[in-house]
């Protein structure tokens, strides 16, 4: 550039080069040996009055802050911002969705209840907070920052190693190019270099072709996104797009495809006609069909034992196949029919007890067997579920719930009423 | 100028002289005085020393749980080479050589109980494995059917034999890192702080299981039908919030006699605050996930606990602790300037100490209502947490603050007893980093 550029460098400067051709003066850079040299040059520097310089070290330096006379950060209150909104967000969030937008009835509990919430909210109170944080950080200190002046000296190589640094810009209005030197060495320093910018302006910008990287891989980036954007706004024929096909598509048939190989074109084979498979001959009537002599049995064939033991079995049976629908107490009013009335619905399953219409009471036990081997109306059948001896066992616990629900006082034995009534007060 | 190390200040008053003594005399007056107007009231009160036990097993769980939360500072600061909680340290060591007499204090409910008193603990009363129907055809409903098994665990002698092994267990390990710590105050051997560093990683496993154990046998076990695994992780954060709070009182204390004047300063008492900060949301943390999970899963031998604390009288309390030992600590306590202007750390130190107990109040009191329920002509005690919650008070009693007073003074006692000699550490190789400690 010009030929007025580096006579300072005589002065302390034994590392640079005179032959080069340097750019405007940016900043001295002085090197102290120790973090509490580096600390006491800082609160010189600022005891003078410098306001542009910074320090550089390998690691945080207890009281640098203060030395330098840097005021405390904003950031506490920004994260604290970030995970109130995180708070609020995470409610709101919930409100909308659960509440408000779709309700949906889950075994009557209420759709909106803070306890509930509370993990979410919590969840994206620390979201925000710890992105502020992140974020802020950067933010704040203007990071990321790719390239600096004081990188053209070498000694600032050091910073991330074993090197305790401070530097001062040209720009600060205190800055004299041979006072400011001279405090530097006054506070320690084993040496202080002057930085010059690169003479070539374009040297100070990022070349162009990592702008044109970023650009293009950042639009790159976006392509999903649109390709996200269309399908949900478009309609297509076509199948999924497989981008891993796994085992998805096998050179095999399933069950009830269509097949060439046989003459009714069904890849299902039926059993042979004229035979039977092993174990499941089932010729007892009663036992497996619920039949005596072609009648609804009123009877238990002689494999059920009529005693405690079967009744307890064909509740926890009855408890786990047929209150969904029929209820713990056989009314009818189950966890299915209980949410099909919260819909606004009005359909109940059989009331099994029901003395003023008692249909199931009326029926013989051969015919409750079968309803529960194959169904009735709605009802599908279980008999690939439950296995006959606990079919019958829940025909006898119905028969017990019948009783039951329409006792009256005169059923309990003498001695057992007096369970009937309320306990007592505390006592202390 | 900073630096990472400091030396101790030439001027430093870090002997203990009398204020061991004092605080003994202090301690002792207190437990004395209350702990005397106790006995007359519990006499008076007309239900065979009932409240006065339950007042009693909360005073003394809310002792313990100092104890235990200082000695676990001692034990992580081993644990992890910790380096500004050494000035402390010394003190915090003295603190936890209160566990002897703790346990001794203790003694006053361990041993009616051994000797038969079933009015405490419900599982040691004789209905607890009663029978609903004591039908001819065998015993196979019980009046408690959760508790009849955990009957074995349960028992008055069982229970007292545990009781000594946890007080001989906290005790050898709290007098042990107290007299190798005050070795190197004479040796300066270097070698000292690597033996602890070496004891304290199973120590604090020690520690843990039988911090847990306490919780479960001397308060979970007030509503013994009732399961919760998580209850001494929660117990224990409890008692943190409590112990950081007092180890900051009784530091400022010794201050105030003139003495570590140089040695403790606001960087000192922020750490102390930021782990009140700390454990006031570690507490609310395992509460809650103890509360939610409960409260979803909604089965009746774990719901049963919270529905005599969500509704009837004891919802005020609950609601009380919610707000006052979270929300409003944990908002104020969030920043910088509340932990390190003394006086603010002061309020904040008192307020939890007092809702740390009102804490404990509230997970044993509601248990003090037996109901009784006639089966087959007998009367039978179905325990705690029973019958409609409208027929359980708050039923507040005079007792349950004098007995918690006087056992405050018992922890006096032990305190004093162990401030002797030096308050600080003055030859452990990390002094130096703990006396320049500064907060970024």
């Amino acid at each position: 550039m010009t030929e007025s550029h580096d006579h300072d460098h005589e002065s302390f400067d034994g590392g640079g080069d005179a032959d080069v051709e340097e750019g405007r003066l940016f900043g001295v850079l002085a090197e102290y040996d120790t973090p509490g040299e580096l600390v006491e040059a800082a609160r010189r520097v600022r005891d003078a009055g410098y306001t542009d310089f910074d320090c550089y070290s390998p690691f945080p330096v207890h009281g640098i802050d203060d030395a330098m006379g840097i005021k405390r950060t904003i950031l506490p209150a920004l994260v604290f911002g970030g995970g109130v909104t995180g708070t609020v967000g995470g409610l709101l969030l919930q409100w909308w969705c659960n509440a408000y937008n779709w309700p949906w009835n889950i075994s009557g509990k209420p759709t909106w209840s803070i306890p509930a919430n509370v993990p979410i909210a919590f969840e994206a109170t620390i979201l925000l907070a710890v992105f502020t944080t992140f974020f802020g950080m950067w933010i704040l200190n203007r990071l990321p920052q790719v390239w600096h002046p004081f990188f053209r000296n070498e000694r600032f190589n050091h910073a991330t190693d074993d090197a305790f640094l401070l530097g001062i810009e040209a720009r600060d209005r205190r800055f004299d190019p041979v006072a400011t030197k001279k405090l530097l060495v006054d506070a320690g320093a084993i040496s202080v270099d002057n930085v010059h910018l690169d003479p070539d302006p374009t040297a100070h910008h990022m070349p162009k072709w990592i702008t044109a990287f970023i650009v293009a891989s950042t639009a790159f980036a976006l392509i999903p996104f649109a390709i996200a954007a269309k399908a949900r706004t478009s309609h297509s024929a076509e199948p999924h797009i497989h981008i891993f096909p796994d085992m998805d598509f096998q050179p095999k048939y399933k069950s009830d495809q269509a097949m060439d190989l046989f003459e009714d074109g069904r890849e299902n084979r039926g059993e042979l006609s004229g035979t039977i498979a092993r174990g499941s001959l089932n010729a007892d009537d009663l036992f497996y069909r619920g039949l005596e002599n072609g009648q609804w049995t009123v009877n238990f064939p002689k494999q059920v034992e009529l005693n405690e033991q079967t009744i307890r079995r064909g509740k926890n049976r009855f408890e786990i196949y047929c209150t969904p629908c029929h209820g713990f107490d056989g009314r009818g009013m189950g966890a299915v029919p209980t949410r099909v009335a919260a819909g606004g619905g009005a359909w109940q399953a059989r009331n099994l007890v029901d003395a003023s219409n008692p249909v199931a009471i009326d029926m013989p036990n051969g015919q409750l067997f079968n309803t529960i081997s194959n169904g009735y109306n709605t009802m599908m059948g279980y008999a690939a579920q439950i296995p006959f001896a606990d079919r019958w066992a829940i025909v006898l616990y119905v028969r017990a719930l019948q009783r039951s629900q329409n006792a009256s006082l005169e059923d309990i034995p003498t001695d057992h009423r007096s369970d009937m009534q309320m306990p007592e007060a505390p006592s202390k | 100028m900073s630096a990472l190390t400091k030396s101790l200040h030439p001027d430093e008053k870090y002997k203990a002289g009398k204020i061991g003594q004092s605080l003994t005399k202090i301690g002792a007056g207190i437990a004395v005085v209350f702990l005397a107007i106790s006995v007359v009231l519990g006499a008076t009160h007309g239900d065979h020393w009932k409240r006065f036990l339950y007042s009693y097993v909360i005073g003394w769980s809310y002792i313990f749980s100092i104890c235990v939360g200082v000695f676990w500072l001692v034990l992580l600061h081993h644990l992890v080479r910790g380096r500004w909680a050494t000035v402390v340290r010394r003190v915090a060591e003295a603190m936890s050589m209160a566990f002897p007499i703790v346990f001794v204090a203790g003694l006053v409910f361990v041993i009616p109980l051994v000797a038969g008193y079933t009015d405490l603990y419900y599982w040691a009363h004789p209905d607890a494995a009663k029978c609903l129907v004591p039908a001819a055809t065998g015993c196979h409903e019980y009046l408690n059917p959760t508790l009849v098994h955990k009957l074995g665990w349960l028992s008055p002698g069982f229970f007292a034999v545990r009781y000594v092994v946890y007080g001989v267990l906290y005790t050898a390990m709290a007098a042990y890192f107290h007299k190798k710590s005050r070795e190197q105050d004479d040796s300066g051997d270097p070698n000292i702080s690597e033996k602890l560093r070496v004891a304290s990683g199973p120590a604090m496993i020690v520690y843990a299981l039988i911090t847990c154990l306490v919780a479960f046998d001397v308060l979970m076990s007030m509503a013994p039908k009732w399961y919760s695994t998580i209850y001494g992780v929660s117990f224990w954060g409890s008692a943190c919030v409590g112990a950081f709070a007092a180890l900051g009182l009784v530091v400022l204390g010794i201050q105030r006699t003139g003495r570590l004047t140089h040695s403790v300063n606001p960087e000192h008492y922020h750490d102390i605050g930021k782990w009140m900060f700390a454990f006031t949301f570690f507490w609310a943390y395992t509460a809650f996930s103890q509360f939610m999970l409960q409260w979803y899963g909604n089965m009746p031998e774990e719901t049963v606990w919270y529905k005599y604390r969500l509704f009837g009288d004891w919802q005020w309390v609950s609601i009380a602790i919610l707000v006052g030992f979270w929300a409003f600590p944990f908002v104020f306590l969030m920043s910088r300037w509340t932990k390190r202007i003394v006086p603010s750390l002061v309020f904040f130190a008192v307020w939890q100490l007092v809702f740390h107990w009102l804490d404990l109040y509230w997970n044993v009191m509601p248990s003090y209502d037996w109901l009784r329920a006639e089966h087959d002509g007998a009367t039978l005690v179905s325990g705690p947490l029973t019958g409609a919650t409208a027929l359980h008070h708050v039923g507040f009693s005079p007792l349950d603050v004098t007995v918690w007073i006087g056992l405050i003074g018992v922890l006096l006692v032990g305190f004093g007893r162990n401030l002797r000699g030096n308050l600080i550490p003055v030859k452990d190789p990390t002094l130096g980093m703990s006396l320049a400690h500064e907060n970024l």
